[in-house]
């Protein structure tokens, strides 16, 4: 396949630029369109490759080549380079761990299934409506924002993007399942795929409401790009044909056209340089070559995901921050959310084609809102799913059926593309136990502290799980599926990082208990933003993506306007 | 094919005899189909047909084609010498060992690919468990079901065999309805 390097504007690393962004995923393609379109310049240091940034047609869609992607087709962070370590707790040893994220120009969003649910309404202020059913013992705090402050920014998110849902009145289901809406979604749903077709059999037979997906995925022509084609590799491949929206397809082409954007890739930023007086001074990175640069900015952003940036911040140690930059509050990289689900598998007599188009079908959203007569505190969101590719069916294989041989192949063809799932996703509660901080013994590749994970949900949630998995069982049951199975023991759904990450630089009113305030600039630093989903106070009832986007709108209105108020200045 | 290669066939067949037509219709495809597939570039010539073999019992061919015709054998010999170079010495030896279960369980059997089906089936199930055979079905099957240009699934046999659509079409790859569930009007 031909190498292309994209080129965009260069400047000069002795150049003091207006921001650094660290990372140019979900939230740092917004950043970088925003602050560059408003008058700025922007050096965006993303620590993953080009992938196929202006040539998506060459985005793999080979199952077998997956797993041996060239550099064009490197999306992921998971390599021997970049290991990390996970815990229960912090009296346990930490164990090499299994997290991983999208990297590349676009992070996941380049591979994502692309659910775009906002947050409900009530999220937003949880500790103050529900106070009395919140169990002891965890973090949940209001969100500095309320729904209505934030609601312009979902719309401004999902109409520069392009994202997919139901958006007629008799599709949109009211509060509390489904989020009140001041614009609809800009292109109709997705079809309702066979898993979504056997949801709503069941959803009949129980008194169930379901809802189409809601996706960043084009369902008609947008913006010049082309719709969905539901090709037979959607989840996990990039898009060839750009239907998947996400920020090198639809916020970076936008910043470089400004002239003042910068994208510099396979750039690891180890440290951002604060000086005497307490403000930022740039970025320090790791460049290609593994050579130590220093591009200096006025302000920066840091949006290398819930995780990756808190660990930034605290690689970034200085005699005003001993304990890492920002970090007054001891809170960064406090209060991860990894998010949970668990669920259930059944199988149907029928084929499915579940393999092609989008990954989920419908959700179910009578278990959104809390309920404390279901015996936990939370809810989720269940969504119908089955979506795999052939040589993950021929490795499993049919059910209960022997791994070769005649019988083998009798098993496979009688079950194959007949598996549907329910793949739930709950909420967590935030926990101080629950944290990502630097290993004290494992260095990565450029011989820095791996990252840590030290994770364990509330018992709470653990309940909460099992409640789901036994509903998902009896949601199969009522859509017709035979030798239905709950995903696993409750406890083993316990997440233990992954793509999903929330909080670890939570916002907050207060900087003795917060991070960041409420437009997402750190309390300590008057000249740094950390933009991603580290923000997150509570985690919701789905991905988190579609917030993330949200928020960095808002946050990058306010910056803005700070900026152009004089706040760059020195 | 060349006086040489007919009486080769012939030595075969005569010496084939004794076991019955059914050691005909499981090996003469394999002398075949070694010959008919893509040029070996790891294994050697007696080593391929005893990976066809294995093969063909890890994905039989009945009324439908199994691994034999999706041509996975060339699929493992294509990635042993390049992406599965790490395998390498883990086949040479895994066919060792293999040889040697034959001659325990069948002595005076010259090869693996000599047996009748029932008593390769017999000797695969003794060693279902060695890591060996747990690569070899890996390979078998993901030779079955990747795209054709890695040597294996050959004309998309193991992608028909299961009904998948390998399409990336415009403007529409697949059109829904997309399966059976949702063509059924609600």
């Amino acid at each position: 396949m031909r190498q292309v390097t994209p080129t965009t504007k260069q400047f000069p690393v002795t150049d003091t630029v207006d921001f650094v962004v660290v990372g140019s995923g979900p939230a740092g393609g917004i950043m970088a369109q925003e602050l560059s379109e408003a008058g700025y310049s922007v050096v965006v240091l993303e620590q993953g490759g080009w992938a196929c940034f202006g040539h998506e047609q060459d985005y793999n869609k080979d199952e077998f080549l997956q797993r041996y992607p060239d550099e064009a087709n490197t999306l992921q962070s998971n390599s021997p380079l970049r290991p990390n370590t996970f815990r229960r707790t912090d009296k346990d040893k930490a164990v090499p761990g299994n997290h991983s994220y999208g990297m590349c120009v676009g992070g996941g969003g380049v591979t994502y299934g692309g659910s775009s649910w906002r947050h409900l309404p009530y999220e937003f202020n949880e500790l103050t409506t529900f106070k009395g059913d919140i169990p002891s013992g965890t973090g949940i705090a209001d969100w500095p924002i309320t729904y209505e402050e934030i609601e312009p920014y979902y719309v401004k998110a999902e109409w520069d993007l392009g994202i997919c849902g139901p958006n007629t009145k008799q599709d949109l289901l009211p509060m509390p399942m489904m989020y009140p809406m001041s614009k609809p979604y800009p292109v109709g749903p997705q079809a309702e795929k066979s898993s979504g077709a056997l949801f709503k059999i069941a959803a009949k037979k129980l008194g169930l409401h379901t809802s189409p997906n809601v996706c960043a995925i084009i369902t008609q022509p947008y913006q010049g790009r082309a719709a969905c084609n539901n090709c037979s590799w959607c989840s996990g491949y990039g898009c060839q044909i750009k239907a998947r929206s996400c920020s090198p397809v639809v916020h970076f082409p936008r910043a470089l056209k400004t002239g003042r954007c910068e994208i510099r890739v396979h750039s690891y930023a180890y440290e951002v340089a604060v000086n005497d007086a307490g403000r930022v001074t740039g970025v320090r990175y790791f460049d290609s070559q593994k050579q130590q640069v220093f591009q200096r900015a006025r302000a920066v952003v840091v949006s290398a995901n819930a995780g990756e940036s808190a660990r930034l911040l605290l690689l970034s140690k200085s005699k005003l921050f001993p304990n890492g930059l920002a970090n007054s509050s001891g809170l960064v990289g406090k209060y991860l959310m990894t998010g949970n689900g668990g669920g259930a598998t059944g199988w149907v007599d029928h084929p499915m084609g579940e393999y092609k188009g989008a990954v989920t079908g419908v959700a179910i959203l009578d278990y959104v809102p809390n309920d404390p007569k279901r015996g936990f505190y939370g809810g989720g969101r269940m969504t119908a799913r089955g979506q795999s590719n052939p040589i993950s069916w021929g490795l499993s294989g049919g059910p209960d059926s022997p791994r070769w041989g005649a019988g083998y192949k009798k098993g496979l063809l009688q079950w194959v593309d007949r598996r549907i799932t329910c793949t739930n996703f709950i909420t967590q509660q935030p926990l101080i136990t629950n944290y990502v901080d630097l290993d004290p013994d494992l260095k990565d590749g450029w011989g820095l502290p791996a990252m840590r994970i030290t994770t364990q949900s509330h018992p709470n949630d653990i309940t909460a799980i099992d409640w789901f998995q036994k509903k998902s069982v009896e949601i199969l049951q009522a859509a017709g599926c035979n030798r239905i199975e709950p995903l696993g023991p409750p406890a083993n759904q316990d997440t233990r990082g992954g793509s999903h990450n929330r909080g670890t630089c939570r916002m907050g009113n207060d900087p003795k208990t917060s991070v960041l305030n409420r437009y997402l600039r750190a309390h300590d630093v008057p000249n740094l933003w950390v933009v991603d989903a580290s923000c997150f106070v509570t985690t919701g009832r789905n991905h988190p993506t579609m917030t993330i986007q949200a928020c960095a709108y808002w946050a990058a209105e306010h910056l803005i306007k700070d900026a152009k108020g004089g706040a760059l200045k020195t | 094919m060349t006086k040489r290669e007919g009486s080769r066939r012939k030595f075969l067949f005569n010496s084939a005899t004794g076991l019955g037509s059914v050691w005909l219709a499981t090996h003469w495809p394999a002398i075949l189909s070694a010959q008919q597939g893509a040029k070996l570039e790891f294994f050697t010539a007696e080593q391929a047909t005893e990976i066809d073999a294995i093969a063909a019992q890890i994905i039989p061919t009945d009324s439908t084609p199994g691994a034999r015709e999706a041509h996975c054998l060339n699929f493992i010999d294509h990635f042993l010498a390049g992406y599965g170079k790490s395998q390498q010495a883990g086949y040479t030896k895994g066919l060792q060992d293999l040889q040697a279960e034959v001659t325990k369980q069948f002595p005076g059997a010259a090869r693996f690919s000599a047996l009748t089906s029932e008593q390769q089936i017999k000797v695969l199930t003794a060693i279902e468990k060695t890591p060996f055979f747990m690569q070899i079905r890996t390979d078998t099957i993901t030779g079955m079901f990747a795209d054709p240009k890695h040597l294996g699934n050959y004309n998309q046999v193991g992608w028909k065999l299961i009904g998948f659509n390998a399409s990336n079409t415009f403007p529409y790859a697949n059109k829904p309805p997309l399966g059976y569930y949702d063509a059924v009007p609600s």
